[in-house]
């Protein structure tokens, strides 16, 4: 009896077993890095600790996306909040906030190319964004340095100490203006710009912009740098601070509907950024005023306006929705007369916009 | 910026999330595992056994409730390899643990597709209450002390209970060991030692005594340290080696003391004392590429509670219960990149709570009760703008029961009330809901074997104190979230004559409707984490068992049991919505729990399977997001015998022997192969 029933158990438990059959991995076979087509990238954040960092590419002509382009190349995943990505030369540099790391990949094939730990012994740095200049890749991270980094040989040559927390940057006038936000002190937050001099790679100046939690910053071509800083009250109460090249001074302060976190995109005399309603806002560099209120002129509707970018050559403007952070999201691109042109389906917390080109 | 509010949010209120795996080859390890182990007991059989038991039939356990009962026993659990009582209720249809791995990882119990908030846990029948984060970490209740617990889906059908008992969607009752000691040997002193993978070092004691007539006692003392380590492989970063999980080390103290008094069974009084003192480190999710220094954790918690019981002639019952208790914590992220350089906070939570119930024979078929509760609680956190809430409930039930023939019905109705003040923002405030519950169960045909049964209960959660207050820079408005649960059932139980001794078999099908879900809806400006009612479940399921056992021949007998849970949680929140009618988050379709045993004599063998489909971690149900599904078993050998006089158990469980790498959640993979040897002598 012992026997039978013995026998009736590992039966049972084999079929169990069977049942059991799991999800497979549906990991294309890796045919050869293939060079990308003109189309969009969408660095998608993911959920933080979900380790769904993803890269979704859309192709200008199929119209076909695939959803992590990343990984599907370097049959690995890219890891933890991607928080920015842009291409300089042949190659696009990739933050991942979380996950403390640089990749670098070929920017035609996103093939990986090199893998940069930021760490500082056993603390992560966690990456924000990336600026360049002169063969130069300038790293900002929330352990309050700027990286800079040989794009040539692809090694770290010095750590920049700034403010707090830092997030974006811009160059401009032979200077690097650093946005230091602070924003990981709730009660406390950082109210500084720190200016890097870029032959020396040293801080030459901290601006106070009296406004707490700068995050964004953009320079247009006629000497001014803007920062949008948020504060850490609700509701929030955006600040926008203009901020001479010269003189490194602050020229003035007001108040901007702007969305938490929005980028500033500046393409010629024109700035583009998102509003909490999601709007997109259009404002002159040059007359330093609003010039429209909504450039979207058709019923698209965006639920969570994430991020902006604007194609220099085309003037067509890129809008990201997170919908509700934790699903997928949207990228939605217009004309310049503000009617839809295409959109497409995108990653959970859809932000940096890379275009490429031919 | 998204990543501060994230940041926060995997502190405290759920130590968030880590990795893919690979479908594992089960079925050949398995069946060698097996008859290994089975092959080693046979060896054991030379020591000196127990006095061989009197073979009497076992009755058929009592299953035939009126609203869907599951038990386990202190003698079961190691058939299952359970450590603490998240590891016993692993099994139970409609259960769903959600364990963030290893032996200081969170495991809450999530029922019938509801989330954790709605299953009350109650010790010795007094509900450990958790106002400020709503769920109840049962892997901070070790085992050793336990007598039973039970799975109450509605309520627990006494009549004679404290009004929190009516008050949520379900019931997990832990009942600890009471003394049963004669005057001829006075005490019974029961001391013991675990240890085995992660550096477990476990030992425990328990003393009772009696002292005189009425009076009897226990302590219980029970001391857990490891390191927590354990291999692991991380699926998607392109590695192929196994990584370590660090930073989960636990050092914990559990003390128990209580005293009963009784007089000749119509009075009855129990006082406890509880004292838990606990320092976790939380490994956090596995990040890819990068080792996480974690965060850590500190509990001290201390409560008193107090009970007693009076039965009148007259058919009149009184219930007493009182309690006071306090929670502090204490967490810590370092490092951080604040000016500080870490995140310290602490929270202190108090509770002092008296319930009375009363229950009237009006016949032998009508019974009445009333039972009122009423609770105060109050936390204080060293966080920046807190509310400092406190929380006035105030609980009243009307209960019946009545029996009519071959049926059996109950009832009752639940008024709650709440009421709060804060120091800053605006205090939630809750008028006067009330919530009905109707039972009916019949016995369809003259034979007692086959029962019928159907329950409506209608339950509603508050919102936590978290849920409102933690880091609520924007004023928060949310509403309780409604369930409204609806079971029809059959159970079928059969003593049996042949090899087999019985033969119970349950099922139930169930329709659970969440209105006002309370939903955390995340935003890029720190200030706006908020949390709203817009949530909508539907949920349909099937939860079956089926059990049996042989009858003792020539010193053997076997047993079986098994359960199978079908889940269909959708979101119905909104048809606009890419996650209309998917599946919710962390929530399996299909669960199946196996168990097997084989006893010859004193000694036993046993083997547990779980397997569960896979469950998304998003709601929108697409591949990416799948956590896969998995298959995992734990064996165990128990042995009992004498030596000096002394009776002596020893155990040996191992745990996922196929050494399978899975997670439960995301981020947080789960540990593999891991064993556990166990001694204990009674005096």
């Amino acid at each position: 009896m012992k026997q039978f029933q013995l026998k009736t158990l590992l039966s049972a438990v084999a079929i169990l077993s069977l049942l059991s059959a799991c999800h497979k991995d549906k990991v294309n076979p890796d045919s050869g890095p293939k060079i990308l087509d003109p189309g969009v990238l969408v660095l998608n954040q993911g959920g933080i600790t979900h380790n769904n960092s993803t890269l979704t590419y859309y192709d200008y002509a199929t119209k076909a996306t695939s959803s992590d382009i990343f990984a599907s190349v370097n049959t690995r995943g890219l890891g933890d909040t991607g928080n920015d990505a842009k291409i300089y030369g042949s190659k696009m540099y990739i933050t991942v906030n979380y996950s403390s790391t640089l990749e670098i990949v070929d920017a035609r094939t996103i093939k990986s190319i090199k893998q940069i730990k930021m760490v500082d012994g056993a603390t992560n740095r966690q990456p924000r964004y990336v600026v360049f200049d002169k063969g130069k890749a300038f790293i900002s991270s929330y352990d309050g340095t700027v990286a800079v980094l040989d794009t040539a040989t692809l090694t770290i040559d010095k750590y920049i100490k700034v403010g707090r927390n830092p997030e974006q940057m811009v160059i401009s006038n032979g200077k690097l203006y650093v946005a230091n936000s602070g924003g990981l002190d709730f009660s406390n937050p950082d109210k500084t710009v720190s200016v890097i001099n870029l032959t020396s790679l040293a801080e030459i100046k901290k601006i106070d912009i009296t406004s707490t939690n700068p995050i964004n910053i953009a320079a247009d071509a006629y000497g001014d740098v803007y920062v949008i800083a948020y504060g850490t009250d609700y509701p929030s109460k955006p600040t926008l601070t203009i901020i001479d090249n010269n003189t490194d001074a602050v020229k003035t302060t007001t108040d901007i509907d702007a969305s938490y976190g929005t980028s500033f995109v500046i393409n010629g005399d024109l700035a583009y950024y998102l509003t909490d309603a999601g709007k997109v806002k259009v404002y002159n560099v040059k007359t330093q005023t609003v010039v429209k209120e909504s450039f979207i002129t058709d019923n698209t509707s965006i639920k969570v306006p994430f991020n902006i970018a604007v194609i220099p050559e085309t003037g067509q403007v890129l809008v990201t929705d997170a919908v509700d952070y934790t699903n997928n999201g949207k990228l939605f691109a217009f004309n310049t007369d503000g009617t839809l042109a295409y959109s497409f389906t995108a990653g959970i917390n859809p932000g940096a916009i890379v275009v490429l080109k031919k | 910026m998204v990543v501060k509010i994230s940041m926060r949010n995997n502190g405290l209120i759920t130590y968030l999330l880590a990795a893919l795996f690979k479908c594992g080859k089960l079925v050949p390890v398995v069946v060698l595992q097996l008859v290994v182990t089975h092959a080693s007991f046979a060896q054991t059989d030379t020591t000196r056994h127990l006095k061989e038991v009197p073979v009497t039939a076992t009755p058929a356990p009592r299953l035939q409730t009126l609203i869907p009962v599951q038990q386990i026993g202190n003698k079961d659990f190691a058939r299952y390899s359970a450590f603490s009582v998240a590891d016993a209720v692993r099994n139970f249809t409609g259960v769903n643990v959600k364990d963030y791995g290893g032996i200081g990882g969170l495991k809450t119990i999530s029922v019938r597709g509801l989330s954790t908030n709605h299953t009350a846990v109650l010790f010795d029948g007094v509900q450990i209450n958790d106002a400020q984060t709503g769920q109840i970490d049962l892997s901070k209740f070790n085992l050793n002390n336990v007598q039973q617990i039970s799975l109450y889906n509605g309520q627990p059908e006494d009549l004679l209970q404290p009004a929190r008992s009516y008050a949520s969607a379900s019931v997990l009752s832990i009942t600890t060991i009471r003394p049963m000691l004669t005057s001829q040997k006075p005490y019974q002193i029961q001391a013991g030692i675990k240890t085995g993978s992660f550096g477990l070092i476990n030992p425990y004691l328990q003393w009772q005594q009696r002292m005189g007539n009425n009076w009897q006692m226990v302590i219980n003392g029970n001391y857990t340290k490891a390191n927590g380590k354990y291999k692991y492989k991380v699926d998607g970063d392109g590695s192929d080696t196994l990584a370590t999980r660090k930073n989960g080390d636990v050092r914990s103290l559990q003390t128990d003391a209580a005293l009963y008094w009784n007089k000749n069974d119509s009075s009855k009084f129990n006082i406890h004392i509880n004292y838990y003192n606990a320092k976790r480190g939380l490994p956090g999710a596995v990040i890819f590429y990068s080792e996480s220094p974690g965060q850590h954790l500190n509990n001290n918690d201390l409560f008193i509670q107090a009970g007693y019981q009076r039965l009148w002639k007259n058919g009149l019952q009184l219930l007493l219960n009182s309690k006071l208790s306090q929670l502090k914590t204490r967490y810590l992220d370092s490092p951080y990149f604040n000016t500080k350089g870490f995140i310290l906070e602490n929270y202190r939570q108090r509770e002092a709570y008296q319930s009375v119930a009363l229950a009237y024979h009006i016949t032998n078929k009508w019974d009445v009760s009333y039972s009122a509760d009423v609770s105060y609680t109050k936390v204080d956190a060293d966080i920046d703008k807190y509310a400092f809430p406190g929380r006035l409930t105030i609980l009243n039930v009307v209960a019946s029961s009545l029996k009519l023939g071959r049926w059996q019905f109950q009832g009752n109705v639940l008024n709650t009330n709440i009421h709060e003040t804060v120091e800053k923002g605006t205090a939630f405030q809750q008028r006067s809901v009330l919530s009905p519950t109707l039972m009916a169960s019949v016995q369809p045909f003259a034979n007692p074997d086959l029962k019928l049964r159907a329950f409506y209960k209608n339950a509603f959660r508050a919102p936590t104190l978290d849920e409102l207050y933690y880091f609520a820079s924007a004023e928060r408005t949310i509403k309780p979230e409604f369930v409204y649960q609806y079971d029809i059932g059959a159970t079928y139980s059969k003593n049996l004559n042949g090899i087999l001794q019985y033969i119970t078999i349950t099922a139930d099908a169930y329709y659970n409707n969440v209105h006002n879900k309370i939903l955390a809806i995340p935003n890029r400006n720190p200030a706006v984490f908020s949390f709203s009612n817009l949530g909508k479940v539907d949920i349909k399921g099937i939860d079956a068992g089926f059990k049996t056992q042989t009858i003792q021949q020539n010193g053997w007998s076997m047993l079986l049991s098994t359960n199978y849970t079908y889940q269909q949680a959708l979101d119905v929140s909104d048809e606009n919505s890419s996650t209309y009618k998917q599946q919710i988050p962390y929530t399996p379709k299909h669960t199946l729990a196996l168990n097997a045993g084989v006893n010859y004599r004193q000694a036993g063998v046993y083997f547990n399977h779980i397997l569960s489909s896979g469950r998304y971690y998003t709601g929108n149900n697409l591949p990416e997001y799948l956590v896969p599904g998995y298959a995992v078993s734990d064996a165990s050998a128990v042995y009992n015998f004498i030596t000096n006089k002394t009776p002596v158990q020893a155990s040996f469980e191992v745990n996922n022997l196929s050494n399978k790498n899975y997670s439960i959640i995301r981020s947080y993979p789960m540990p593999g192969r891991s064993y556990r040897l166990s001694l204990q002598i009674t005096i």
